[in-house]
């Protein structure tokens, strides 16, 4: 009878212990990710205070499902995946509708010709642009002007673009995140810096700014 | 019709406009590997536009990330620290 509590209180030590290392490990993951959270969820959202409770949100249902996490090493796309997910839920709830894009889901895989052929549909100004871009155009845009730009992506591709290019996600990671394979993550970065470069050229020329580019206008 | 839509080569051993277009891509976001890097990087020495572009892509992604880039404003850090406490 003795050895079975001793055994019980020995387990039950180890098992607190194990748990007050698991907190520490949390916490300090949410701390260094912190900033990369929360700048997807302002752009998400595109509402800061709504940004700040999908964070908190997220880090509860972080906490509460990290038994459930099997490799460590994966914390980074298994969190945004949660914040992700509960983005969604919170548009569901708010019968918002997130995705917003033309583009067919199945036509996703292997898109390179749609790609030219996107480029191809541009006004004829813009691919003398494409095709000589100068360094000095993107350096002139205004950071509110790109971040109107980035606002205005179909979602999927606004997403996809932010999980990679803002918070440095691996592809694997990114589809990780978002459920799709990793080619989908693949086209989505194309179509989304497509139309991404077509949006600020157009919110460019509108301002003025693309006075040194050659046009056959 | 610009030489990026035509895929131009510039020699035999060469990949064209649009393959290194394809292949920037991918190399942006640290999704190439060593070789394919290698003859990319020989394509952008020997394209004046597809080098141009390389610059431009590099300064728009640096920007992306610039002007998306956030810290965490002091309520936020509070409701975690207070989250995290309680845990």
């Amino acid at each position: 009878m003795m050895a079975q509590a001793a055994t019980f209180c020995s387990e039950g030590f180890v098992g607190m212990k194990e748990q007050e290392k698991t907190k520490t490990w949390f916490s300090r993951q949410i701390k260094q990710n912190a900033d990369a959270l929360y700048s997807v969820a302002v752009r998400l959202t595109r509402n800061r205070a709504a940004a700040e409770d999908l964070v908190a949100e997220s880090v509860i249902k972080a906490w509460s499902a990290i038994a459930t996490l099997d490799n460590r090493d994966r914390f980074r796309p298994w969190l945004f995946r949660i914040m992700h997910n509960r983005f969604l839920s919170d548009c569901r709830k708010r019968s918002v509708r997130p995705v917003e894009t033309s583009w067919s889901e199945q036509s996703e895989e292997g898109c390179g010709e749609e790609v030219t052929a996107l480029l191809l549909e541009q006004p004829e100004e813009f691919l003398a642009w494409w095709a000589t871009p100068e360094r000095a155009f993107v350096n002139r845009l205004l950071g509110e002007q790109i971040r109107k730009a980035i606002d205005e992506l179909p979602e999927v591709f606004r997403v996809t673009v932010l999980l990679v290019n803002v918070d440095g996600l691996a592809y694997d990671e990114a589809a990780e995140v978002l459920g799709v394979p990793t080619g989908t993550v693949r086209s989505r970065m194309k179509r989304g810096r497509t139309l991404l470069q077509t949006a600020l050229w157009q919110q460019a020329k509108e301002a003025g700014l693309t006075g040194g580019a050659k046009f056959s206008e | 019709m610009n030489e990026m839509t035509q895929g131009h080569h510039h020699s035999d051993d060469d990949i064209g406009c649009l393959e290194a277009i394809e292949w920037l891509y991918a190399w942006l976001d640290g999704e190439l590997d060593q070789g394919s890097v290698e003859q990319l990087e020989h394509h952008l020495q020997h394209c004046k536009s597809c080098y141009s572009r390389n610059e431009m892509e590099r300064a728009l992604t640096q920007r992306i990330k610039e002007t998306s880039d956030e810290k965490t404003p002091p309520t936020l850090q509070k409701r975690l620290d207070k989250l995290l406490d309680e845990f």
